[in-house]
């Protein structure tokens, strides 16, 4: 606990925090204009309501900022953990599917899917800066892909995509607060000083 | 007993005098004025195609004892249009506020129910004091894909309307105006202007939720506006300022990720600093000077019109070139 709070641990974290800040802006950018492709290359109406999809991680978060520092990190990692599997089974789909004009669109899932490990790389660094290091991935792999017709899967895709842009946004908030000095942005709290 | 009838513009109305029989003999008035007879069918009062006009209070008397038999107060108007309705997000992440208004008057009193849906989950419109037309929501959940819809119905004694908006959290969020915007001119810089400004004071977070800024600036003379896209920092210099031109400068926020700017800030004036002309006094102070030292003699302020900021356009430096050369050879004959 004393590590995480030296001089040098605080200058990582921030500098951590920035870069991350970073990442996670420039994957919402691409996340975007992934999404317009896709919802292009699929034929599915922009405005379509999809419902919650079944193990796609919400960003949604109630008393969101009365979180600690760690439980924002714990929460960020399960997330882009969990999207790395779901876009390495979209883009399984999408070759599946072959076709030209889904070319481009599977560069485009693949770059994105390569963001988002780089993002789960960089929230396990930051967990390890927390003295606490990061939760070991439960499970052989990712969970068998539901048994869905092909228009299910892509609507389960839009599902995807929407959700890890909004996740790209909550990360940056999540990550500024954990930049933020002060008892909201540390880890555990700190033992009691003995008398 | 004293009632109040709603009436729509346009229809006809008809009045009975309380329980009196359709051939009592009756006078009515309007306000305390007597209506013609022409008006009345026996004792019913007809009024053909009401106007806003005719509002007012109509009371009946029995013809002979002048004994009041019936009064009620008429209100012209119409039922609601369509109302207009938006939400909007000032305060982000705290919540939102939603205001409405008709687009035509109905001249009678309306009543607001507004409810808010979020999934499934109804949730509960606070009603501002001032202005009334107004209520807020604290958010309950936040970075959620589900949107909400909102739904307003306008409601009077002649009919009721209602409108439906859907959005979703992040579009609605629109900061108020940057505050104490400052244009200020910069000492010695002809062409340059320091703006400042806060962080609107609605904005609860800045440091979690950072804005980012839209500068605008023109000369007055001209109409076409300078922009400057800000990420950070609530301060900037504008160092292509026209010299001695009045400028007129505003500031816009917008969260950096999400939502859409604010309108534009109250606009500030400002006029680069600009050299006193002092030239004959100057030269007065020239002619006395006695020292031998050439690193005593001070050109004469006017020399600084040459600078090469505070002139516009090429054939001014020429000038300039000529102008330093009698001016140096004047200061040598006084050495």
């Amino acid at each position: 606990m004393a590590a995480a709070d030296s001089p040098s641990a605080a200058l990582r974290r921030r500098d951590l925090c920035s870069r991350g800040i970073r990442l996670a802006g420039k994957m919402r950018s691409d996340v975007i204009d992934l999404l317009d492709t896709y919802v292009e290359q699929q034929g599915l109406d922009a405005s379509a309501s999809v419902a919650a999809v079944e193990g796609v991680p919400a960003a949604a978060a109630e008393r969101w900022d009365e979180q600690t520092g760690t439980q924002r990190l714990l929460d960020n990692l399960a997330a882009y953990r969990a999207f790395r599997a779901l876009l390495a089974q979209m883009l399984e789909e999408q070759r599946e599917q072959l076709g030209e004009a889904d070319a481009a669109l599977g560069r485009a899932l693949a770059a994105v899917l390569l963001q988002v490990s780089a993002f789960a790389y960089h929230l396990e660094e930051l967990l390890r800066l927390e003295s606490r290091g990061p939760p070991s991935e439960e499970g052989a792999g990712p969970p068998p892909p539901p048994h869905l017709s092909l228009f299910e899967r892509k609507l389960r895709g839009l599902g995807v995509l929407r959700e890890l842009a909004q996740w790209a946004v909550r990360s940056a908030r999540d990550l500024r607060q954990l930049a933020k000095p002060g008892p909201g942005s540390s880890s555990a709290p700190s033992p009691a000083e003995s008398p | 007993d004293s009632h109040i009838q709603y009436e729509r513009v346009g229809t006809d109305v008809t009045m009975k005098c309380g329980s009196m029989d359709w051939d009592a003999a009756v006078t009515w008035t309007a306000n305390g004025t007597d209506i013609d007879e022409s008006h009345l069918n026996g004792s019913y009062l007809i009024l053909k195609k009401v106007d806003l006009t005719q509002s007012g209070q109509y009371s009946c008397y029995e013809g002979s004892s002048w004994h009041l038999k019936y009064q009620t107060y008429l209100r012209v108007g119409t039922p609601p249009k369509e109302p207009l309705l938006m939400c909007r997000s000032n305060n982000y992440p705290k919540g939102f506020y939603c205001s409405w208004h008709l687009p035509t008057p109905t001249y009678i009193p309306n009543s607001f129910n507004i409810s808010v849906i979020h999934g499934t989950k109804e949730m509960v419109c606070e009603k501002d004091v001032f202005p009334k037309n107004r209520c807020h929501i604290r958010y309950l959940q936040l970075f959620s894909t589900v949107k909400y819809k909102v739904t307003l119905t306008v409601t009077n004694a002649l009919g009721k309307n209602s409108t439906t908006l859907t959005f979703d959290e992040f579009a609605i969020v629109k900061p108020d105006p940057p505050e104490s915007v400052v244009a200020k001119p910069v000492p010695n810089n002809p062409r340059r202007l320091e703006v400042s400004w806060q962080n609107p004071s609605s904005w609860p977070d800045p440091e979690s939720f950072p804005l980012k800024f839209f500068l605008r600036y023109r000369p007055l003379i001209l109409d076409q506006w300078q922009h400057v896209e800000l990420s950070d920092g609530t301060s900037h210099t504008i160092t292509d300022a026209y010299a001695g031109k009045e400028y007129i400068i505003q500031v816009a926020a917008k969260d950096n990720d999400i939502g859409t700017w604010s309108d534009w800030s109250v606009a500030v004036h400002a006029t680069p600093w600009t050299e006193e002309p002092k030239h004959l006094t100057t030269e007065a102070q020239v002619t006395e000077t006695t020292s031998a030292s050439t690193s005593s003699f001070m050109p004469p302020p006017t020399t600084k019109i040459c600078d090469k900021g505070a002139v516009v356009g090429s054939g001014a430096v020429a000038v300039c070139w000529t102008a330093g050369l009698v001016l140096a050879a004047y200061g040598v004959l006084f050495i």
